[in-house]
């Protein structure tokens, strides 16, 4: 993983980025994405109305989902990520959305609901494994899907409507 | 801008170390926090207290990293105490099911 700060890491695709309540951008992985990452999240729950604690909380699984991605699927070197992030308002309930598209060759096998239930053992602590226990604890859904070349994450944050509606 | 994280260590007296921790700890910036713990886990130490009232964000990496600590408690037989732990951390921590693991102080010291 470079240190090195470079413009190209953030770019806006040709997509009506002004829209309200959707937000997309194209990351090199690096420590400075990281920033950027957090500062979207902190518009886009800040435009979901939710609160300062469940904001912390997305914010820690978007983190966690991003580092597994660049440690993991990229083996900590650049690779290229797409994230977007919009509001769905489409179905009953309101949902807060966040897609991440990774071109890794290393596709992950596992399943994230199943990491997400496995037990803490606390008599034989590690200190690995806790990122996608902490992304599936916090989010209301999380999926996975290995692409022909690559892999596509979400990760669904439901909207309650006083999270939602409220002035 | 390069994320760090800043600490203030004060060693009480030859058994017991307080570190101050400020920042964000994240995959970034943990690598700084375990090069801080780790010759404390190898000296004489009998009780290490990391102050956490500057931290406002921690990642699975920090709690890993904070892990480590626990795990040198239980093999030396000395204590690891975390204190000032803001909303957002110690959430972070119940989320982990690791509240009630480690030796955490409500008092801000």
């Amino acid at each position: 993983m470079t240190d090195k700060p470079n413009i190209q890491d953030v770019a806006f695709p040709t997509s009506p980025c002004s829209q309200v309540g959707k937000l997309q951008l194209q990351l090199n992985c690096n420590s400075d994405c990281l920033h950027v990452l957090r500062s979207i999240v902190t518009v886009m729950c800040a435009r979901a109305h939710i609160s300062k604690l469940r904001s912390n909380r997305v914010a820690v699984a978007i983190d966690e989902l991003f580092a597994n991605i660049a440690e993991h699927a990229y083996g900590g070197k650049p690779g290229k990520v797409e994230f977007e992030s919009h509001i769905d308002d489409s179905g009953e309930a309101s949902q807060l959305i966040f897609d991440f598209r990774d071109y890794a060759a290393l596709n992950w096998a596992g399943c994230m609901q199943e990491v997400a239930t496995q037990p803490i053992d606390h008599e034989n602590l590690t200190p690995g494994g806790l990122g996608l226990k902490l992304i599936c604890s916090v989010a209301d859904a999380c999926e996975h899907h290995i692409l022909a070349d690559g892999n596509h994450w979400r990760l669904i944050f439901k909207l309650s409507t006083g999270d939602h509606h409220e002035s | 801008m390069k994320a760090k994280l800043i600490f203030e260590r004060e060693d009480q007296d030859h058994e017991s170390t307080v570190l101050r921790v400020k920042g964000d700890v994240t995959i970034h910036t943990s690598p700084s926090l375990r090069e801080q713990l780790k010759p404390l886990f190898s000296s004489q130490q009998k009780r290490i207290h990391i102050l956490l009232n500057d931290v406002d964000f921690m990642d699975s990496s920090g709690i890993a990293t904070l892990v480590e600590g626990l795990q040198w408690a239980r093999q030396s037989g000395g204590r690891f105490v975390l204190s000032g732990l803001s909303d957002n951390v110690r959430d972070i921590f119940e989320l982990s099911k690791l509240d009630t693991i480690f030796d955490i102080e409500n008092s801000t010291a």
